[in-house]
């Protein structure tokens, strides 16, 4: 049985939802932090029984929010997750955490167990912006944030921003660039907007309320943040993510090079044994499942060989660093280049990617075109 | 059994007016299928069927039922209701003796309605009106029955009325059956003569025919001579849908059944042939039948990543089950080699289309659907042509002809200035107005049958608040001003993508089509050029401009199959797509062309 090394944790619930976001979550009411609390507790014990993993190097507490916990409900839950993790010199022990959320009792209560990094969702510094993305925070709460986790003794810091927003300008996103380094922060994401299905933002996008930030400015807002964080000390490592060095997160790099993980709480994805999983992305039917033995999975998708490798390709291609052909050999027996020749003489011929001896990467015009070039290798 | 105690009739109606579920009814009521297997539409067996809610094949059934204490053998064929398959019940009623013509009562004579009936009429058939669906509130019974009389000029006075779905009424229609259809009149001595009617194809016993013993006696065992074909066969199996496939050893004259007879493909019986002795043929044929035309083609070409060789086994292996559509080998300058095909109506090639990806999963690319023109060169040779790409210079055709239909449409008085002003945009040319009710007429039209084949009957259906409905045939040729447009892509031109149109609408058309396709052909690496031409004048030109990027810079954390799904789904896009020159053009924009002129 695989031995896990990495444990992602859902907390499906927020203040307010926004506009834009597509991942499971809720608005938090009365009398429901607990049970979630509960259940994941007994479901992370569950996994423990079962001998899926022995200590986690790499913890993420992301959602949602899990930061509008109670202090008390949040205390209880890192702490039953502090009691499986590794020592600390080894540790990445990341929670998400929104601006407004965040209260020095709230930044106590991760510091005190153990909690390394936080990640912020700032978005973007201009409050025009946030309005259309439905944030409830406004630009200094994030700079509030930061200070306190720095406050409690929290040493990593990362921020998350987006680009694309609608009536973002290109000056407007060098701003908000240039607030997050001035924060000093080790490690930023920066993601484009998408208008994903079923959002109320696609549909005001629709009905023609908002008009989306014009492509050639989007892709130039890319390509400055790639070349600015690099000047600044912060060198892309991934499609989205900039970090200083040594400063990556070590928990997406297991999801990037294909490595198992276990994942508790609604919606939330693990990879064990071969097995993606996904837990239902219902809360209420997930407590209810933990609550009576159940299992709480909603998919499950055994992976074969084939397939496996063709993931581990794909989702090493978003690294700059590329796929590492040497141990990609031995985890599949066969050279990428070999396996993946007709998609990497293509897509070669055509300026998109890099082969060198040791690593298969995409070239800086495949980084804009990273989509159409790792599909070909699924 | 005896002849005066056999039935046989077809159940024909407007599509969707209840004939399948009144063949339920008989069926349940006589007993042939236990209360437990009975489902919706039983006879309706082929997946499509069920899956589209309507019937495409006939299907013949023998039950036995119980009339005043005598057992009465009723041969019934249920029909579809769909224009396309209108061949299928001419097929049915030359079988038959006696039609049953359902009309739904909330919608009263549409204008398959009016269709049937004249077949039945012209087969010298026997009606009984039946009007239908009499259970629902806004049913109003007597109207339909009225409209009948007064329309199809059909006695009101057998009208019956039932509930196919609860079954009301449908004891006195079995009655009327059996006192008004006639029994057959075969003579069971007589030199054998037996009617293939219809045709399918099964995996394990090969060809089964359906037919109709019209004379003689048709023994298991016996040599048969198939007149039209002149080939013989040994009969290996002979027997009645029950409505499974009942064993038997002998069809005597006015029966109706099944043969067997070891032929391997649907290509080697014709159907509307005529079953004889081999020793003692009979003198002459029946009449049989016209076979089916092929009203519109369109060009199959095997999607990026598909080859030649599996389409063409594709093709083969459906036209093993469906003998109805036609396919001969083609090659496009733009697109490669691909097959032209043949079909009954546009219904028959969507059918088709999707036969071919479900069941033998091969993608294809298909073109625009199109009419078949006639044309005359200046050298005096005809010609007939499928597709615009398939045209000769215009230089060298002295005349262009196009199909004509009759259009008959059946809608609510008020709808008549809108549909006028519809036809008049559409080249139609009205002929007649007949008033059904005083709320209700059918209208008589002629069009270029281009005009109305691709979204017409939508339009009539919106312009009538969905209660319009339409039937047509082809009448004949008619010379046009008819002009090719073609499409260039980056200077190329692409003969799948031609179009021919009447020359007072091109420019506007090309236009139109130019932004269109702009829309459909996704951004590349580099820019596109499109240009719409008559001859070598150029007379629109729109521009795709190159994408720059396409990379989802998104956070999904850990869920990687819903990362890897948006990928797949992204590639699954692409493989319904036809590389011409460098560009990707997906399927959708070669059906652009036939999309709304406004
Ligand atoms: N309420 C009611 N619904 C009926 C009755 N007869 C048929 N229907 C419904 O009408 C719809 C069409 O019935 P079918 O029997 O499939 O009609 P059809 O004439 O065989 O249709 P095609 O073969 O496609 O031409 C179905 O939804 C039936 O359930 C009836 O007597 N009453
Ligand atoms: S706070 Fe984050 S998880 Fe919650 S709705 Fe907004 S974007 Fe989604
Ligand atoms: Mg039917």
């Amino acid at each position: 049985m695989t031995n896990c090394r990495a444990l992602y944790v859902h907390v499906p619930f927020c203040r307010t939802l926004c506009g834009y976001c597509d991942f499971y979550s809720e608005v938090l009411t009365a009398g429901r932090a607990a049970p979630l609390v509960a259940a994941l507790v007994r479901e992370l014990a569950g996994y423990a029984a079962r001998g899926v993993f022995e200590r986690f190097d790499t913890v993420f507490v992301g959602g949602g929010t899990p930061t509008v916990l109670p202090p008390s409900e949040l205390d209880r839950l890192l702490r039953a997750i502090h009691a499986y993790v590794g020592p600390v010199g080894r540790l990445e022990f990341t929670v998400e955490a929104n601006p407004a959320t965040v209260t020095d009792e709230v930044a106590a209560v991760l510091a005190a167990n153990g909690v390394n990094r936080v990640s912020i969702g700032a978005q973007s510094f201009s409050r025009a912006e946030l309005r259309v993305l439905d944030r409830t925070h406004d630009p200094d709460d994030v700079v509030r944030t930061s200070a306190q986790c720095r406050r409690a003794g929290i040493r990593q810091i990362s921020l998350d921003l987006i680009f694309g927003i609608p009536g973002q300008g290109l000056d407007s996103w060098h701003e908000s660039l240039r607030a997050a380094l001035a924060l000093g922060v080790e490690h930023l994401s920066c993601y484009g907007l998408t208008y994903e299905a079923d959002t109320p933002l696609l549909r005001q996008r629709d009905a023609g309320l908002i008009k989306p930030v014009d492509e050639e400015v989007e892709t130039e807002m890319y390509e400055t943040a790639i070349d600015w964080l690099a000047g600044a000390g912060l060198p892309q490592y991934e499609i989205s993510n900039f970090a200083r060095p040594g400063a990556q997160c070590r928990h997406n790099l297991v999801y990037w090079h294909n490595q198992p993980y276990v994942g508790i709480g609604p919606a939330a994805a693990g990879f064990i044994d071969d097995v993606r999983y996904k837990n239902v992305a219902d809360t209420a039917a997930y407590v209810e499942a933990i609550q009576n033995g159940r299992s709480p999975l909603g998919e499950r998708e055994q992976l074969a060989p084939a397939r496996r490798a063709g993931e581990t390709a794909m989702l090493e291609l978003r690294l700059v660093e590329g796929i590492d052909r040497q141990r990609f050999a031995e985890r599949y027996g066969q050279d990428p280049v070999v396996m993946f020749s007709d998609a990497i003489a293509r897509h070669g011929a055509a300026g998109l990617l890099a082969v060198s001896v040791t690593h298969v990467r995409l070239t800086r015009a495949g980084l804009l075109l990273a989509n159409r070039v790792s599909a070909d290798f699924l | 059994m005896d002849q005066q105690h056999i039935r046989n009739f077809s159940i024909v109606a407007h599509i969707d007016h209840g004939k399948s579920t009144l063949a339920d009814r008989f069926l349940q009521r006589s007993g042939a299928i236990s209360e437990r297997d009975l489902k919706e539409q039983v006879l309706d067996d082929m997946d499509l069927e069920r899956e589209r809610g309507i019937t495409i094949k006939a299907s013949a059934v023998t039950i036995h039922m119980e009339v005043d204490g005598e057992t009465y053998m009723f041969n019934l064929i249920d029909t579809p209701g769909h224009v396309d398959f209108h061949y299928e019940v001419d097929r049915a009623l030359a079988a038959c003796d006696g039609a049953l013509l359902v009309v739904d009562a909330t919608q009263g004579v549409q204008a398959q309605t009016v269709a049937n009936a004249y077949a039945a009429v012209n087969n010298n058939l026997d009606i009984i009106p039946v009007i239908n669906k009499i259970d629902l509130a806004s049913a109003t019974p007597e109207d339909a029955a009225l409209e009948i009389e007064h329309v199809l000029g059909i006695s009101a006075e057998n009208v019956q009325f039932v509930s196919a779905k609860t079954g009301e009424g449908v004891q006195e229609l079995v009655r009327a059956i059996v006192q008004h259809l006639p029994a057959p009149q075969g003579d069971p001595q007589a030199p054998l003569q037996v009617l293939i009617f219809d045709s399918e194809y099964n995996d394990y016993r090969g060809v089964i025919c359906y037919v109709r013993v019209m004379h003689g006696t048709v023994r298991k065992g016996q040599k048969v001579l198939l007149m039209g074909r002149q080939r013989t066969h040994q009969i290996t199996e002979l027997g009645k849908f029950r409505p499974q496939m009942t064993a038997c050893d002998q069809l005597a004259a006015g029966e109706t059944g099944y043969m067997v007879a070891s032929i391997k493909s649907l290509h080697d019986v014709t159907v509307g042939d005529t079953i004889t002795d081999a020793a003692h043929p009979a003198p002459q044929q029946l009449p049989g039948y016209q076979p089916p035309q092929h009203m519109v083609f369109c060009d199959f070409y095997p999607s990026t990543g598909e080859t030649f060789d599996a389409l063409r086994e594709a093709l083969e292996r459906l036209s093993l089950n469906d003998a109805s559509f036609s396919f001969t080998p083609q090659h496009s300058d733009a697109l490669g080699p691909g097959y032209r095909c043949g079909f009954l109506g546009l219904l028959h090639m969507d059918i088709v289309q999707e036969r071919l990806e479900r069941e033998c999963g091969v993608s294809v690319v298909q073109t625009a659907p199109s009419v078949t023109y006639e044309i005359t060169l200046r050298d005096g040779t005809r010609k007939r042509v499928e597709s615009a790409g398939d045209l000769p210079e215009m230089g060298h055709i002295e005349e262009l002809r196009e199909p004509i239909i009759e259009l008959a449409i059946i809608t609510p008085a008020d709808s008549i200035g809108n549909i006028m002003q519809l036809a008049e945009q559409r080249r139609g040319e009205y002929k007649k107005t007949e008033y059904l009710s005083p709320q209700r007429v059918l209208l008589t039209y002629e069009f270029p049958f281009n005009e109305i084949l691709y979204d017409f009957y939508d339009k009539l259906k919106s312009m009538t608040r969905g209660y319009g409905t339409m039937d047509y045939h082809v009448i004949g040729y008619r010379a046009s001003d008819l002009v090719k447009l073609d499409i260039l892509i980056n200077t190329v031109p692409v003969d799948a993508l031609s179009l021919i149109c009447h020359r007072t609408k091109a420019e506007a058309r090309g236009r139109r089509f130019l932004i269109k396709l702009r829309r459909e052909i996704p951004r590349q690496q580099f820019e596109i050029r499109l240009q719409a031409a008559i001859g070598s004048k150029v007379i629109a030109a729109e521009s795709i401009k190159p994408f720059r990027k396409d990379v989802t810079a998104k956070c999904y954390g850990g869920d990687v199959t819903r990362k890897r799904k948006l990928l797949e789904k992204q590639k699954e896009g692409k493989k319904r797509m036809k590389t011409v020159g460098r560009v990707e053009i997906p399927q959708k924009a070669f059906m652009t062309v036939l999309e709304p002129e406004d």
